[in-house]
């Protein structure tokens, strides 16, 4: 099993969903408005006057064979509308109950 | 959940209740009556008294006086006037607009209460009269008539009168013009005396065999029958037959001594109408009623009873008020549809998409259809007030649609879904949509706190600009994201005819935008001579200042006038009507443009409601003319007025006359201007030199048209001084010696004639030619109580008098008014023109001149409004201060308010339009609508630095990109002006004043606020890094000096 932790510009928060149910990923768990921007390129998103825009996160637990799967459709996902700002990143999952 | 990601999830709902909105506003519509002004409460009261017999002093002393110093405590009395001539006394309580006139009426009523007991035992109960301007007749018909003039009266009131009476909101019909039938005994002095009967008994019997007397029941076998006598004539030409006394035993008839003359009255007014006698009919209406409906209802009656008349008679209207109110609000409608118009001109011009000009247009007939809502709710009317409000906002309910719009385009583009984009697009932009309409709001809503008669016309305005802000703000956060989410594509695509229209407009945009951005480097560059440059500009236009005159109301032509003649006092009718025939011959030949002249002359019966109420006399004569409508002729009203002025000043026979344009003078809001000079004083030689004076000088000023002295002149009369001592020998007191002096000249009605029941009067009186010389008074022969007979010679002389005028008061205070029109040029130049001569006036003691009139009117509206402006610029201030959480900023943005009023100054001196009630009032709507273009530059400026841009990159992009926002919004308040400002319609001149001013001051302002505001935060950006960095270096400084102090301990 493995976690997927997507931080997103909110306008991808329903089109990622969907695209979880799609690839058979029923649990998941986001945070609807957070903050944060990234490493090297996009623009911030702070919710703030100079930054009105706003992220999304989420974390998706997922067996190990459909994280390729999800990453890829995210993927493209990102490079489709590369203005808004996509990113996933996969942990380990070490137990679960 | 927020309004707009509701409204986006919830497309049909949203949609459903903004149809329902519509439908509710169209039906509102559909039931507004129309009017030219919202409603304005009477604020006047007057106080009648009379007291018989007492002459005009008197009546000041007695009954004027201590009614006015009781009256002068009631609450809210702004002036209080009166009059006070031989018998009457009027006074004339104006109270501050705004106050419930029943609360104030009961207040007089209480008031004069309390007066009661210490006014004189024999004068009558003062009454209460509440004038309004309901009481101006809605329509003057005239009629027409050759055959069936002498039975005129009869037919128009039977057969017009009464059918348009019964109209619903008719409140009164008047007929002047048409005397009443009346049946003369004209007695033959001579043949009197020499039968030895007298007037008196002649009346008596009259009265006393022209009865029918019931005589009770008697019974006659088995029924029972009343007894009656039939004493009443059926004839007039029965009362010759009159037994009136006997002489040497013969009987004396009534013929004997008298002729029967089935007649009219003697005096009465006479109407002309189109240069033949006829009479007119006058439709006041009912308090409260609407004319236009009223017209209308009248309009369908009047074909219905046209065809009831004898073929002779002819009905025309002479004046038909509601023609000019038609007229009027269609041409302001029509300015409505342009505005629109070209507004979505402008944002098609700048968006290049039809689907996004379509969402933003939308938002215009909702908030204003919505407004339709207000204003049936609330019993208001579709006028020249209300229609002027949607007009103004034509232009300012796109700019929040329009800001939602642009932002949610902006997150499509980034490649957001339309749902998406239309929902956090909007909520980015929310705070500063709501923001800038409130700085609209802190405008637009303390017009609905004004007070006075600007109150009066603003308050609506105030409503419904606010109102339509907060339903377009409302419409641009949930319609505007609903249909963004719904209507808007991402395309990049463009199809060929898109590009061959859109191109050129787009690539001169974008050489606008470089140009621009070009042109602000240069001005941050040089900021300080940009900024002195710019203020030059402003002080130099406050020097133009000097060369734009001012005035209270723009004139408006409604085709109306109305001009009121003045022979010398005791002139005869017939004289007046042949000079008025000359008049009339000249005036009709010289001025095409007259459609109906009509004219009244003579004393009006004090039956005739609407005349009594008018001044009348043999000697007076009133006129009112219709002309074609403006845009039939060539010549305005005022040209023409002008003209006719300067017609009767070659006519020497007139004493008095007053060219009125819009039908009477001084009426508050249409009409010219009128410059009134009061002059306090008690002695009348020394106020009358004064008046005379100051009408001299007036008469040298420029413009001053018209000048008028209200004191009337000393009326000369005959007076009868009896000699009290030879009436008591003769046993006879002097009323009754008076009293038949008046049933021989005057008449004594004696009795009724009654005819298909209608009821004329039977007068006695002296052959008309008996009574035309001073002998012929002196030879009346009065009876004492033993049958005697004496002439009035013996007991009386008849001497020449004059009779003092009217005694005219005011706060308290004898007065003379002189008053003059303002004539093709400002008032305000009038004044300072005469105001230097009046000062040389060497004045007697206790004796004060004071300026009234359009003038006071004017003051105080300047005064009330200049008063808004700083509160309202206060307000605007707090509304940007929060926004920005800044006392600097909004102050920067503040500058475009002086931007503003400079072009309103350029462009009232380049058009030589007055600065006038109407353009104060686009000037104060200016403080909201150019703040805007501050806010919206500031804003993205700010932006731009918190974004880590440095100040001077933050200035120069964030004013590229707000550049055509900007322009955007400007241009569509702008263009939505222009219809206003160039409108030739009907009554067009009263709103064009505002759509010049706000034009000028918006596109000077939009121009310089788009240079000085960059320019400005350039210099408070540098200076506040300064004092950072000076800070940094300070608290740096003070850790290197710390540093050592702490290594050495």
């Amino acid at each position: 099993m493995k976690a997927i932790f997507i931080a997103f510009d909110q306008a991808y928060y329903e089109r990622i969903i969907e695209m979880l149910g799609k690839n058979g990923c029923r649990g998941f768990t986001a945070w609807q408005e957070v903050k944060g921007r990234g490493s090297r390129t996009g623009e911030p998103h702070y919710g703030t006057h100079a930054w009105p825009s706003m992220a999304s996160a989420m974390l998706t637990v997922v067996e190990d064979g459909r994280v390729k799967t999800i990453l890829d459709a995210l993927h493209s996902m990102d490079l489709e509308t590369p203005k808004l700002g996509l990113r996933a990143f996969v942990l380990p999952i070490e137990q679960m109950i | 959940m927020s309004l707009y990601s509701s409204s986006v999830k919830r497309p049909v709902t949203t949609i459903l209740i903004f149809v329902a909105v519509v439908i509710l506003g169209l039906f509102s519509l559909g039931k507004l009556p129309i009017d030219l002004y919202p409603d304005i409460d009477t604020n006047t009261i007057m106080v009648m008294t009379t007291y018989q017999g007492a002459s005009a002093e008197d009546i000041e002393q007695n009954l004027t006086r201590p009614l006015e110093n009781t009256l002068n405590s009631v609450e809210h009395l702004k002036h209080i006037t009166s009059n006070s001539r031989e018998n009457i006394s009027i006074i004339t309580l104006e109270f501050e607009y705004g106050y419930d006139i029943d609360v104030l009426t009961n207040n007089v009523r209480d008031k004069l209460d309390m007066v009661s007991s210490f006014l004189p035992d024999d004068s009558q109960t003062p009454i209460i009269f509440k004038f309004s301007t309901d009481m101006i007749p809605i329509a003057l018909i005239s009629a027409a008539a050759n055959e069936s003039l002498p039975g005129l009266y009869k037919i128009l009131d039977e057969n017009v009168a009464n059918p348009l009476a019964r109209v619903d909101g008719v409140g009164s019909v008047s007929i002047a013009g048409a005397p009443k039938r009346e049946i003369h005994i004209y007695v033959d002095p001579i043949k009197l005396e020499a039968y030895n009967v007298s007037v008196e008994t002649i009346a008596a019997l009259v009265g006393a065999e022209n009865r029918n007397t019931p005589g009770g029941t008697f019974d006659i076998g088995s029924e029972t029958y009343s007894l009656r006598v039939q004493g009443e004539f059926s004839d007039p030409q029965q009362l010759a037959g009159i037994v009136v006394g006997s002489n040497n035993g013969a009987v004396v008839h009534l013929s004997d001594v008298a002729r029967i003359d089935d007649s009219l009255q003697e005096r009465a007014q006479e109407t002309y109408t189109n240069g033949s006698k006829g009479a007119m009919i006058i439709i006041q209406k009912q308090s409260g009623a609407n004319s236009v409906e009223i017209s209308n209802q009248v309009g369908k009656v009047l074909p219905n009873i046209q065809k009831n008349l004898p073929a002779d008679v002819k009905l025309d209207y002479i004046v038909d008020t509601s023609d000019n109110i038609r007229n009027t609000i269609a041409s302001l409608a029509e300015t409505v549809m342009y505005a629109l118009i070209f507004v979505v001109i402008v944002v098609f011009f700048f968006l290049g998409r039809w689907r996004a000009t379509i969402i933003i247009v939308l938002t215009i007939p909702i908030s204003l259809i919505a407004s339709f809502i207000y204003l049936y709710a609330t019993g208001n009317t579709l006028n020249i007030v209300s229609l002027s409000a949607l007009s103004i906002s034509i232009g300012m309910v796109v700019d929040d649609a329009i800001v939602v719009l642009e932002n949610v385009t902006t997150h499509i583009e980034r490649g957001a879904d339309p749902k998406q984009a239309a929902v956090h697009g909007t909520n980015e932009v929310a705070i500063s949509v709501i923001a800038s309409t409130l700085t609209l709001i802190a405008v637009f809503f303390p017009l609905t706190l004004v007070t006075g008669m600007t109150g009066v016309l603003f308050r609506q305005l105030g409503w419904m600009v606010t109102i339509m802000m907060i339903i377009s703000t409302t419409a641009a956060l949930s319609l505007t994201p609903m249909l963004c989410s719904r209507m808007l594509r991402l395309k990049t695509k463009h199809g060929n005819f898109y590009k061959r229209i859109y191109g050129p407009i787009e690539r001169f945009l974008d050489k606008l935008d470089n140009g621009f951005a070009w042109l602000l480097n240069r001005a941050v560059n040089h900021r300080w001579i940009t900024s002195a440059l710019v203020l030059a500009i402003f002080v130099g236009s406050l020097l133009l200042m000097k060369f734009v005159g001012s005035e209270f109301f723009p004139t408006s032509d409604n085709s109306r006038l109305g001009v009121s003649l003045e022979l010398p006092i005791g002139t005869r009718v017939e004289i007046a009507k042949e000079v008025t025939q000359r008049l009339y011959d000249e005036w009709r030949e010289k001025y095409p443009e007259i459609k109906v002249l009509n004219y009244t002359v003579g004393q009006a019966s004090s039956d005739n409601t609407w005349a009594s109420m008018q001044s009348n006399g043999s000697h007076i004569v009133s006129m009112n003319i219709r002309l074609v409508n403006p845009s039939e002729r060539k010549r305005s009203i005022v040209e023409i007025a002008g003209l006719m002025r300067e017609d009767l000043k070659h006519y020497p026979e007139f004493k008095k006359a007053q060219v009125n344009v819009g039908g009477s003078r001084g009426g508050g809001m249409s009409g010219q201007n009128t410059v009134n000079y009061e002059i306090y004083g008690y002695d009348f030689t020394a106020t009358d030199s004064v008046a005379q004076a100051l009408k001299r000088i007036l008469s040298n000023v420029e413009g001053a048209a018209d000048i008028n002295i209200s004191r009337s002149d000393y009326q000369p009369e005959y007076q009868v001084d009896f000699d009290r001592e030879k009436l008591a020998i003769y046993g006879i007191n002097s009323s009754t010696a008076a009293n038949a002096l008046r049933s021989r000249i005057n008449g004594t009605t004696a009795s009724y004639y009654r005819e298909d029941g209608d009821e004329y009067d039977i007068k006695v009186m002296y052959e008309p030619d008996r009574r035309t010389s001073i002998e012929d008074i002196e030879n009346i022969t009065l009876y004492n109580p033993l049958g005697q007979g004496i002439k009035l010679k013996e007991v009386g002389t008849v001497v020449e008098r004059f009779n003092p005028p009217t005694i005219e008061r005011k706060d308290r205070e004898r007065i003379i008014t002189v008053s003059t029109v303002v004539q093709n040029r400002p008032m305000s130049e009038i004044i300072a023109d005469a105001q230097p001569e009046i000062d040389k006036l060497d004045m007697p003691p206790g004796v004060i001149v004071e300026l009234s009139g359009s003038y006071e009117d004017q003051q105080d509206s300047f005064r009330d409004l200049s008063t808004l402006a700083i509160l309202i610029i206060l307000l605007v201030y707090i509304v940007m201060a929060a926004q920005f959480e800044s006392f600097t900023y909004p102050g920067i943005i503040m500058s475009s308010i002086m931007f503003a009023f400079s072009g309103i100054v350029i462009i009232l001196f380049l058009t030589g339009t007055n600065l006038n009630i109407m353009s104060m009032i686009g000037a104060i709507m200016l403080i909201g609508i150019v703040v805007k273009n501050g806010i919206v530059l500031i804003d993205y400026i700010t932006l731009n630095r918190e974004r880590g841009l440095s100040v001077r990159r933050s200035v120069i992009d964030g004013g590229k990109s707000r550049l055509r926002p900007v322009l955007m919004t400007s241009l569509t308040t702008i263009l939505g002006m222009v219809p206003m400002a160039v409108g030739q319609g009907e009554g067009a001149e009263m709103w064009r004043p505002m759509g010049i001013s706000v034009i000028g001051g918006l596109t000077f302002s939009t121009i310089l606020t788009l240079l000085f505001v960059p320019t400005m935060y350039t210099i408070f950006a540098a200076y506040g890094m300064r004092r950072q960095r000076k800070k940094l270096r300070r608290a740096r400084a003070a850790k290197k000096s710390e540093k050592p102090q702490s290594s050495t301990i």
